[in-house]
């Protein structure tokens, strides 16, 4: 586990990733690129709404018949000669996972990127067996190496340097290498080449199932998943429940949506459907393949009408990339397996338990950035709101802030009252006032005034100099100063001649 | 699962019969949040595929040469027009030449036997192995060490840029990613405008007749991990020429 997770709020690990240059720099660099990838990419392409539209009504379509195409796939893969398992919890996939593992007495797994193991700490539990587990997607690879957890989806070890990489993979070669990338990445493609063909079992994740056919499709652009998928002798694929589509031609509005929105990429280098273990005359493919279907609270959110569509994620991560909230503080600070609007709903609503992951969704500005970079429209920004009522509903609301509304209620709904505790705040602020602000971090000023100045009450406010202003302006401000109207009149004129307002 | 089992087809028997179980609650519990009836019957999918506007669109010939040219290249990949297959030798040939290539490794497909590739290239000190003709061979192996993998495209899509590539007992998959150097060979009768040419025919195949691996593959292997730096060839092939034939 990284040094941010063990602080224990969202507001915490946001200033250990705030207090970080190099990763704001990196978060920063990193999003804008692929968010103007994204643009640049959906641009092109042209018609871009009708396609989130038809990626919408196609996940949609697929969620709202779950019980139907997740069955249809079952049984498909199963007539592929693929074991099927099913796990309601993240514990009965590790059961299955280990026990696979040990089954096949395995010293070793090669993995390509999979959020859902990480959802389950996969790793650490077939470390726990005895059973070494490798993540081979480069970014991942690094931040195995130095026992972290992915911060971004799409690119996981934005946050590192490539000195911090060199450093780390250096470790690893018992050699120095230089901090250059492609170095860095040369020595990584041969280290991970003898551990693909070493490994006893290939694991991956699924970006969608089909249920028509039983196949499952990835989505990547090193090779990695098809080397664990092509290699080892059995391969173990984790997949959610929801990543059901039901049809090859449904693939096509996925992968014209996905690649653009992850990366800006017309499509990643490589796309694979994999339907079943080889062949029996193929020479190569898994002999014998795996896939476990886990819920792990997804089922939760079904027949809910407000976090029903979450299960419409295809997990590009343009909502990260969009976010202002995720711009500034990092993947880290989110404290959960997914971050960015996405996860600040996904990890709530996964784990059905509102008190503690609360604070996330305060860690969001609801600018609805998030819904507008979403290739299936999902409302994040309208499900952060209902997390945030469904808090107070539960009694999870902040003591001191509603007794405050209250008190704000009463002040504010009475002109006297109000009048009155202005005047006592005039005579108040009189110990406190320094250089025209109010700078002390006490009381209900203490997370305001840790960042800025509280402005002082003026002497005389707006309220007081009300009468005067209204008087001037019915009878002192009829005429206009004639220095000011001909400078207006020169303006129009200026204006007339050029036409277009300056912008033709 | 608590009962111990002794081999290891018993062992997935008894998970198979667990799974059979677990399903029908993991569905009835769907149906059951959805608070309706299980729903066992194909349902009406009226959102099928991409929007009516998008399968209408088709370039000609030469507009998808141009496009999945531009296309490839910008991902980083090689494009060479070539006339005819004996062009598309001599071109591998004089590569293998060049890069003083060891081991060149190559489909088990008939435009490929004719190519003669063999005659061409141990002269000049490489080996082609031919997938799979060897049962006791160990192809991946095989495949690991070679510098050359020569395969023919099943498909290419212009608009991706992209060659698409099936497997089966004479077209391993290892051939497409193992090798440092890919030459794909692309009949041009088999260049599309769009992914939605290729992808209805797996829909159309059925699950009885796909192979187990369909690849598409669009340009050279990369990754951008490292501080956002472009890097090629991380685990598949970092040099990747597609060559038109026709």
């Amino acid at each position: 586990m990284s040094t941010a997770h063990t602080a224990s709020t969202v507001k915490e690990r946001a200033d250990l990733a705030l207090n970080d240059e190099f990763l704001r720099k990196a978060v920063k660099f990193t999003t804008e690129r692929l968010r103007n990838g994204k643009k640049q990419a959906s641009e092109e392409h042209g018609n871009w709404d009708d396609w989130r539209e038809r990626g919408r009504q196609i996940r949609l379509h697929t969620i709202a018949h779950l019980d139907y195409y997740l069955n249809l796939f079952a049984n498909n893969a199963r007539a592929n000669g693929v074991h099927v398992h099913f796990a309601e919890t993240s514990a009965e996939a590790v059961k299955l996972s280990l026990e696979i593992a040990q089954r096949k007495q395995a010293k070793s797994v090669v993995k390509s990127k999979s959020m859902v193991t990480e959802e389950l700490h996969l790793n650490h539990e077939l470390e726990s067996i005895g059973v070494e587990a490798i993540e081979t997607d480069l970014g991942e690879y690094i931040i195995q190496l130095a026992g972290e957890t992915p911060s971004h989806i799409i690119i996981p070890a934005i946050h590192k340097n490539r000195y911090q990489v060199a450093d780390l993979l250096s470790k690893e070669a018992g050699e120095t290498l230089a901090p250059d990338t492609s170095i860095l990445a040369g020595f990584v493609r041969k280290k991970l080449r003898e551990k693909f063909l070493e490994a006893d079992i290939g694991m991956t994740g699924c970006n969608f199932a089909i249920a028509e056919t039983g196949s499952m499709v990835l989505f990547e652009n090193e090779g990695n998943a098809r080397m664990v998928t092509t290699v080892p002798k059995t391969q173990i694929t984790l997949m959610g429940m929801e990543r059901i589509i039901p049809s090859w031609a449904d693939l096509e509005v996925m992968a014209t949506l996905l690649p653009r929105s992850a990366t800006g990429q017309k499509l990643t280098v490589y796309m694979s459907g994999i339907t079943g273990p080889r062949r029996q005359a193929d020479a190569d493919g898994p002999d014998e393949m795996h896939i476990i279907i886990v819920d792990n609270g997804r089922s939760l959110q079904l027949g809910d009408p407000e976090f029903q569509e979450l299960l419409n994620c295809i997990r590009c991560g343009a909502c990260l990339n969009a976010c202002p909230v995720y711009r500034h503080i990092g993947g880290h600070a989110y404290g959960g397996t997914y971050s960015g609007p996405i996860g600040a709903v996904l990890t709530p609503a996964l784990q059905k338990n509102v008190a503690e992951w609360d604070d996330i969704a305060n860690a969001s500005s609801l600018c609805g950035a998030c819904y507008e970079a979403c290739p299936v429209k999902i409302p994040l920004h309208e499900m952060l709101i209902y997390l945030r009522r469904r808090k107070l509903e539960q009694g999870h609301g902040n003591a001191a802030e509603s007794i405050g509304m209250k008190g704000f209620a009463a002040v504010m709904g009475n002109a006297k009252r109000y009048a009155g505790i202005v005047k006592l705040g005039k005579l108040g602020q009189k110990l406190v006032v320094r250089d025209g602000g109010i700078r002390l971090k006490l009381g209900p000023l203490k997370g305001w005034n840790t960042y800025r100045v509280t402005p002082s009450l003026p002497k005389k406010s707006f309220r007081d100099q009300w009468g005067t202003l209204e008087q001037e302006l019915r009878h002192g401000l009829q005429e206009l100063d004639p220095n000011v109207r001909s400078r207006m009149e020169s303006i129009m004129r200026e204006r007339d001649n050029k036409g277009g307002n300056g912008h033709g | 699962m608590a009962k111990q089992v002794d081999s290891h087809e018993e062992w997935l028997k008894q998970l198979a019969e667990e799974s059979r179980r677990k399903q029908e609650t993991f569905m009835n519990g769907i149906a059951e949040k959805l608070r309706r009836p299980r729903i066992t019957s194909a349902p009406e999918h009226p959102f099928r595929g991409a929007p009516d506007f998008w399968k209408a669109f088709e370039w000609p010939l030469e507009e998808r040469i141009d496009r999945f040219e531009a296309n490839f290249k910008a991902a980083g990949g090689h494009v060479e027009r070539l006339a005819d297959m004996e062009a598309a030798k001599r071109f591998i040939a004089d590569k293998a030449e060049a890069l003083s290539a060891k081991y060149v490794i190559r489909q088990n497909q008939p435009e490929l036997n004719e190519l003669g590739l063999e005659g061409a290239l141990e002269p000049l000190g490489a080996a082609v192995r031919v997938w799979n003709n060897d049962p006791e061979e160990n192809w991946r192996a095989r495949a690991a060490e070679s510098d050359f993998g020569v395969v023919i495209a099943d498909y290419a899509a212009a608009y991706t840029g992209s060659v698409t590539v099936l497997s089966s007992k004479d077209k391993g998959r290892s051939v497409s990613l193992l090798p440092t150097v890919l030459f794909v060979l692309i009949p041009l009768e088999r260049l599309k405008t769009r992914l939605g040419e290729i992808l209805p025919d797996f829909d159309a195949a059925g699950r009885e007749a796909l192979p187990a691996g369909i690849h598409f593959i669009s340009g050279p292997s990369r990754s951008a991990d490292i501080e956002n730096d472009l890097t090629i060839g991380v685990h598949g092939p970092g040099v990747v020429y597609a060559l038109m034939i026709g």
